[in-house]
């Protein structure tokens, strides 16, 4: 074979090999390969804010004018947060999405607790609740965990049978959390003993459950909500009206009526008795999984292509409050406090911390939580 | 148009493969590989095209080879008599490409769709609902179980990657041409080992969903080329290779051909009457005498096809 003709085959593979890596890499870096960068909702107590940004710090800000107080990076690199974080005493608690829970002073930002010291769990998306001298979390690795809030140790699990995204809700000394398993359970908050389990979601139960008025309400993927005897784990009712898509974000109740916001963009309006349509859903045209709040007798709620709406729960009327614009997404779920409302957002570059008056929309203060 | 991708192709893939996993067991691994089998078995008719065209264009090479040595200062007539060769033996050259070339945006749809599927980041599976479609158990089925055999289908996995290059390599041998050309040879040996080596490689580094798609299909594929060319073909060498349907019909045009055309025909007489080595180009042996011997394979089809042939210049058969 002559040389000429060598190099021409040579050409010609490394041509078809380039081609096929081009087609490979655009295809895996470019198209449906999401990367995790966590949406933290904030926590507010007494006068400071914690909230956690999507390069991984812990940020605790002065909730009056959103003067940085201090700062932590959780990790080496970047750990994706999404869950709100919890405060019990003179420590706020973190779960990131790498499988650690950290135990920071909520006065110094100096990290006091890491857990697991060692290894790591499964990614942790589910928010955190501290309550009793314990804080309680889901894992995806299935499990719920209590851990002991001052010294960071296990205290007890409990398994389930899938991943668990939902955060955990505490009443009284039981705990309410959903599993990908389709159940929802609730435990012991002392020893982590199951009390009951519903079963009979037809899909995951990501989005964190409402207790109002001893019962659970909580959305499935199977696209209907559910209310729960909270006593026995009984069914109370099934929402008559079939959503377009998941539930993913926590419903709320005013007024024995229970708004729950759905990723078909719509929230849907339930008499907390029956399960019934109070009124048309409303739709805002985006999917909604921010979890919405209430102040002053109006549902806050935020769609995901960033505007805020302003839900009147006398006559469930919606205007618009305000209009995020600049490509802000919300995701993180909404938190209130005296009529305030503070919303993180993300964009493709940064996340920033809006806080807005509830009742007009106009914009108090705004901050990047992302380094300069 | 990127919108209208995801909206199309994308969430019609994404939602069949959610929408089949729930009649197998909620198996996502089980759903591929099912679905391998549904994509593979309508695309059947091209990939045969595809076997046949690319067995006649092997035919076809010594014929080839002598239009380009007796117009290799006339490059003009040269492109005329081949693509009148191809013309009258009925083979396209671009139809071993089609098959391929359509395989792509499946691919691409597929790689897609497991990564939304399987996606383990929130980010994902929220992003996942945009592309379902209002039917119950699509939502319900939501999130499968990422595991499969001893995989997790959403990240790469060695030992996978490796049968991947290793049917692909089985699969490749099967058509192989054994050729005593050097220069066919060494093509040939290099395609044989490259293309396994690039998916072995790209299966390195894409998630394992997509890699058991081209495990299955290349064990496809390796049975469609059992029947339809009629044999292991390369992978067993000494085996007595009986021509499949689509050979016959191939051979049959070329043959035609050679009676139709006389300079291609005049052309190939020399080759036949040159020697043996030119004769084993012709047919894909690898040892000209054994086959002539077990009078099986290739050689032997094409040999009893031109036998045929020269007899049928006397009784030239009426043509259709």
């Amino acid at each position: 074979m002559g040389i000429k003709h060598k190099i021409r085959l040579l050409v010609k593979v490394l041509l078809l090999s380039v081609i096929l890596l081009i087609v490979g890499v655009t295809v895996s870096g470019c198209y449906g390969r999401s990367q995790s960068r966590g949406w933290s909702g904030a926590i507010i107590t007494d006068d400071t804010l914690f909230v956690a940004s999507t390069e991984g710090k812990l940020i605790a800000l002065n909730k009056s004018d959103g003067g940085r107080l201090w700062e932590v990076s959780l990790g080496t690199s970047a750990v994706a947060v999404y869950g709100s974080p919890a405060v019990e005493g003179d420590l706020v608690y973190v779960g990131g999405y790498n499988g650690k829970v950290y135990a920071i002073s909520s006065s110094l930002g100096a990290k006091r607790q890491v857990y697991p010291v060692d290894d790591n769990l499964e990614p942790i998306v589910s928010g955190l609740v501290a309550a009793g001298g314990k804080v309680y979390f889901g894992c995806s690795d299935g499990k719920v965990y209590a851990l002991n809030a001052a010294e960071l140790y296990k205290e007890w699990e409990f398994p389930t049978g899938d991943k668990i995204w939902s955060t955990p809700v505490i009443d009284g000394e039981t705990i309410y959390i959903g599993s990908f398993d389709k159940k929802l359970y609730a435990l012991n908050a002392i020893d982590g003993s199951k009390k009951w389990e519903f079963d009979e979601a037809g899909g995951a139960v990501a989005s964190t459950p409402l207790v109002y008025d001893n019962t659970v309400y909580v959305g499935s993927f199977d696209r209907y909500l559910y209310a729960v005897d909270a006593t026995n784990g009984s069914l109370r009712w099934r929402s008559a009206v079939e959503a377009g898509k998941w539930y993913w974000a926590k419903p709320v109740a005013y007024n024995n009526v229970i708004y729950a916001p759905n990723l078909d963009g719509k929230v849907y309006i339930l008499d907390a008795n029956s399960g019934g349509e109070v009124a048309g859903a409303v739709d805002l045209e985006s999917p909604i999984s921010s979890g919405p709040v209430v102040v002053d007798g109006k549902v806050i709620i935020a769609s995901e292509e960033g505007k805020i709406y302003s839900l009147d729960a006398s006559n469930n009327q919606v205007s618009l409050l305000a209009n995020m614009g600049n490509g802000e997404k919300v995701y993180a779920p909404l938190c209130a406090s005296n009529g305030v409302i503070y919303i993180h957002t993300q964009n493709s570059k940064q996340d920033n911390l809006y806080v807005l008056n509830a009742q007009t929309g106009v914009t108090l203060w705004s901050l990047s939580l992302t380094s300069e | 148009m990127f919108e209208l991708w995801n909206s199309g192709p994308v969430a019609l893939m994404l939602n069949g493969l959610v929408a089949l996993s729930h009649y197998l067991f909620g198996s996502f691994g089980l759903t591929i590989i099912v679905l391998t089998i549904i994509i593979r078995a309508c695309m059947y008719p091209l990939t045969a095209k595809q076997l046949r065209s690319s067995q006649a264009m092997q035919a076809l090479q010594p014929k080839i080879a002598e239009l380009q040595k007796k117009y290799a200062k006339d490059k003009k007539k040269l492109a005329e008599e081949q693509m009148k060769l191809y013309k009258q033996s009925g083979v396209s050259p671009a139809g071993c490409a089609v098959p391929m070339l359509i395989q792509m945006p499946i691919w691409i749809a597929l790689y897609q769709s497991i990564i939304r599927v399987l996606s383990v980041v929130p980010e994902g599976l929220l992003g996942l609902s945009r592309y379902l479609w209002s039917w119950s158990i699509v939502y319900s089925m939501l999130p499968l179980d990422n595991n499969f055999l001893w995989f997790n289908l959403v990240g790469p996995d060695i030992p996978l990657a490796i049968i991947v290059g290793v049917t692909m390599w089985l699969s490749q041998k099967m058509v192989t041409p054994a050729t005593t050309d050097p220069q066919q040879r060494s093509q040939s040996q290099l395609m044989l080992w490259m293309m396994p080596l690039l998916f072995g490689f790209l299966a390195m580094s894409f998630p394992s969903g997509l890699a058991l798609y081209w495990v299955m299909s290349n064990v496809i594929t390796m049975v469609f080329q059992y029947f339809v060319l009629g044999g292991w073909g390369g992978l067993v060498k000494s085996s007595a290779r009986r021509p499949g349907v689509a050979d016959k019909d191939y051979l049959k045009r070329i043959a035609r051909v050679e009676e139709s055309a006389p300079d291609i025909s005049a052309v190939e007489a020399d080759i036949v009457e040159t020697s043996s080595t030119e004769e084993e180009g012709l047919g894909y042996g690898v040892s000209g005498d054994k086959r002539q011997v077990g009078g099986g394979g290739y050689p032997s089809s094409l040999r009893a096809i031109r036998r045929q042939s020269r007899r049928s210049k006397r009784h030239r058969p009426k043509r259709r």
